[in-house]
């Protein structure tokens, strides 16, 4: 077990920059998702603690160790690869006893860990079929228990659950959980979906076009947003942005947006002051806006027409159209709402998070 | 792709069998018939064809088997004179010749083009376009017009008359086309395999043997097949580098049934030729069993 770090590192393959000069850690048995959209550089970053790329500028450490020149046999890490990389050719025992013949241990020790691991696995009665007899979730288990067996530093997960079905996978992040409290063995694993990030996560690091955007344990990044890229990555529906227009007069300054005039002091007060006249974003969560009567303990109220009602059991989803935007709301089951109707709302301006317009920056 | 076993009779295998089974649907005996007569020409055509081979291919077993054979065909009347002709004549000598001629060149040349293939499919390689361009070209070249230098640089480092070093010649032969054939097999190997074993902790040679080399063993065989083959049937670099009469392979052999006392002797020559072609149909029989397998990586990667 050991810790991870990537000081400085910087990627570019011809020319053209995967991963910019990031600084990123994790803690011995620390279980670390880096998340992001398509070609933010995520895999990049796992293929270079890996050892399968060699980062153009920066040190990568396994262990306090830097490994920048050190092959991918000799770092002692495990990785579970997207579509698994069973060899087709071997059973599943003689899939999961690969690395350990490689590594030359004995016979006995291979079966007994071989059956152990499986077992662990409920892939005990697959141990003779070949991969192209096995499911997905079989599949995925396989390259698993091959991961396991080979006592990693660290375990490198590359999107290992998306060519899983909906159910599968959740009951996949329910045991790679499990694993991971099991082995206790320090975890890189990466995504692009946020709710494998939420849910799995010790600490995320959020990436978009091959810089960090933020790293924070999952409820921080959910509360605490550095910028509005990291708002509206992370959470189902996602975050409403809303242009807004900082005003300002002799005493206090306002935010104006959704048709009403939202009072800010305090550190952001401040901030705002010197801004009067620009334009920012703000953004408010789903569950952050809700249905009210009018003119209710002096927060802001405006009015919405719902558009559209999305009853999902537990809670419900519904989009209310304000002026030019369309906000998501989500109300507690059988709100009443309909189609057509006009709803008062109202938020509580502490929660609401406050954006640079430009660049995206969270202003308070 | 599936989760299930594959199954082995091709899809739709059982379908015109379902339409002969039921002649009470009406109009079924004219839809048999329309699809029989639209099939008719190309069948004659295959038919034609097919007897242009089976016939010299008659004459051989029936020559092969007639102690008074000739060029035209005869009923037979089953002796085994012609074969008995053939040994004496050095049959058993010449084929073990072929034998280890082709055997040693598909060895070499298996193991190079396997090596070949894979740093030019994987690796950055300087001028690596031109040298690919370069390999299928060399495939090209005519073996006389290459002979006559080998042949002098045979006398020079004086490898003459020995069998090891002519079948590095007909491995040569047989490398460019192999190489160019396992480079295009180690490039449909996805990468993975080879990050997998490697996080598992082998080498580069050691992922070459226990990962590559299995997944592309179609490739592999086909091209032992052809080198085996190729080499099988060479005559003239073994007739121009190696004239020691103890070393001749089958296919020089053969040629003495024809200018012998300057006249061909048939029987002989055809259970010579029976018995030349054999290793090479066993070669195809077991090779045939290893390649009906096909070539997939169902289930070690999905995507």
């Amino acid at each position: 077990m050991a810790t991870i770090s990537l000081e400085g590192v910087t990627k570019a393959f011809k020319g053209k920059v995967a991963v910019d000069n990031i600084d990123l850690d994790a803690a011995d048995g620390q279980f670390l998702i880096i998340v992001g959209p398509s070609g933010c550089g995520k895999t990049t970053t796992l293929r270079m603690l890996a050892g399968f790329e060699k980062p153009s500028r920066g040190v990568v450490r396994i262990g306090g160790r830097a490994v920048n020149d050190v092959p991918p046999k000799d770092r002692n890490v495990a990785m579970v690869f997207q579509n698994y990389a069973l060899l087709p050719h071997l059973t599943v025992a003689k899939n999961l006893a690969f690395g350990m013949r490689i590594r030359h241990e004995p016979r006995k020790t291979i079966e007994r860990e071989v059956t152990a691991i499986a077992e662990m696995l409920g892939i005990g009665s697959l141990l003779d079929r070949k991969p192209a007899e096995l499911s997905g979730g079989e599949r995925q288990r396989v390259a698993l228990g091959r991961a396991l067996l080979r006592k990693p530093n660290a375990f490198l997960l590359d999107e290992p659950l998306s060519n899983l079905d909906a159910a599968l996978r959740a009951q996949m992040r329910f045991e790679l959980k499990r694993i991971h409290a099991q082995f206790g063995v320090t975890t890189v694993y990466v995504t692009h979906d946020q709710v494998e990030a939420m849910t799995m996560a010790d600490r995320i690091a959020l990436m978009n076009h091959g810089h960090l955007q933020q790293v924070a344990p999952p409820e921080t990044l959910y509360s605490e947003p550095s910028n509005s890229f990291v708002a509206s990555f992370i959470g189902s529906p996602k975050i409403n942005l809303v242009e807004a227009q900082v005003l300002r007069d002799t005493e206090t300054t306002v935010i104006s947006a959704l048709s009403c005039k939202i009072p800010v002091n305090g550190d952001l007060g401040s901030t705002l002051r010197r801004m009067d006249g620009d334009s920012v974003v703000i953004g408010l969560r789903p569950e952050e806006i809700r249905p009210c009567a009018a003119g209710t303990d002096g927060l802001p109220v405006f009015q919405g027409l719902v558009e559209l009602v999305e009853p999902l059991g537990s809670e419900t989803h519904v989009a209310i159209r304000v002026g030019e935007q369309t906000l998501t709301c989500r109300f507690p089951p059988r709100s009443g709402l309909e189609a057509g109707a006009t709803v008062n709302l109202q938020f509580d301006p502490q929660q609401m998070k406050v954006f640079d317009a430009e660049s995206g920056t969270r202003l308070g | 792709m599936g989760t299930t076993p594959a199954t082995d009779s091709p899809p739709g295998a059982g379908q015109p069998r379902l339409e002969a089974d039921l002649p009470t649907s009406p109009g079924a005996g004219v839809r048999l018939w329309r699809a029989s007569s639209h099939r008719f020409l190309p069948s004659l055509v295959m038919a034609v064809i097919g007897v242009a081979f089976l016939v010299p291919l008659g004459w051989l077993l029936l020559a092969a088997f007639n102690p008074h054979a000739t060029s035209g065909m005869a009923a037979p009347t089953f002796s085994v004179t012609n074969f008995r002709a053939a040994f004496s004549a050095g049959a058993g000598r010449d084929i073990a010749n072929s034998l280890y001629l082709a055997g040693v060149s598909t060895i070499v040349a298996t193991v190079v083009s396997t090596l070949a293939g894979y740093v030019l499919s994987r690796h950055y390689l300087p001028l690596k376009g031109p040298v690919l361009v370069g390999v299928i070209f060399l495939t090209g070249l005519p073996i006389p017009l290459l002979l006559i230098p080998i042949y002098q640089m045979f006398v020079q480092v004086n490898w003459l008359n020995s069998p090891f070093y002519t079948s590095l010649v007909l491995a040569a032969t047989s490398v460019p086309f192999a190489i160019w054939l396992l480079k295009n097999f180690v490039d449909q190997v996805p990468r993975e395999f080879e990050e997998a074993a490697a996080v598992e902790g082998s080498g580069q040679m050691r992922i070459l043997v226990r990962v590559v080399v299995p997944l592309i063993m179609p490739g592999i065989l086909v091209s032992a097949i052809l080198t085996f083959i190729n080499s099988w049937g060479a005559f003239l670099i073994p007739l121009v580098l190696d004239s020691n009469p103890n070393d001749t392979p089958g296919a020089v052999g053969i040629y003495n049934f024809i200018t012998a006392n300057g006249q061909v002797q048939f029987g002989p020559l055809a259970a010579y030729g029976i018995l030349f072609s054999l290793p090479v149909i066993i070669l195809y029989i077991i090779s045939s069993r290893w390649l009906s397998g096909g070539f997939s990586f169902a289930g070690g990667i999905k995507g």
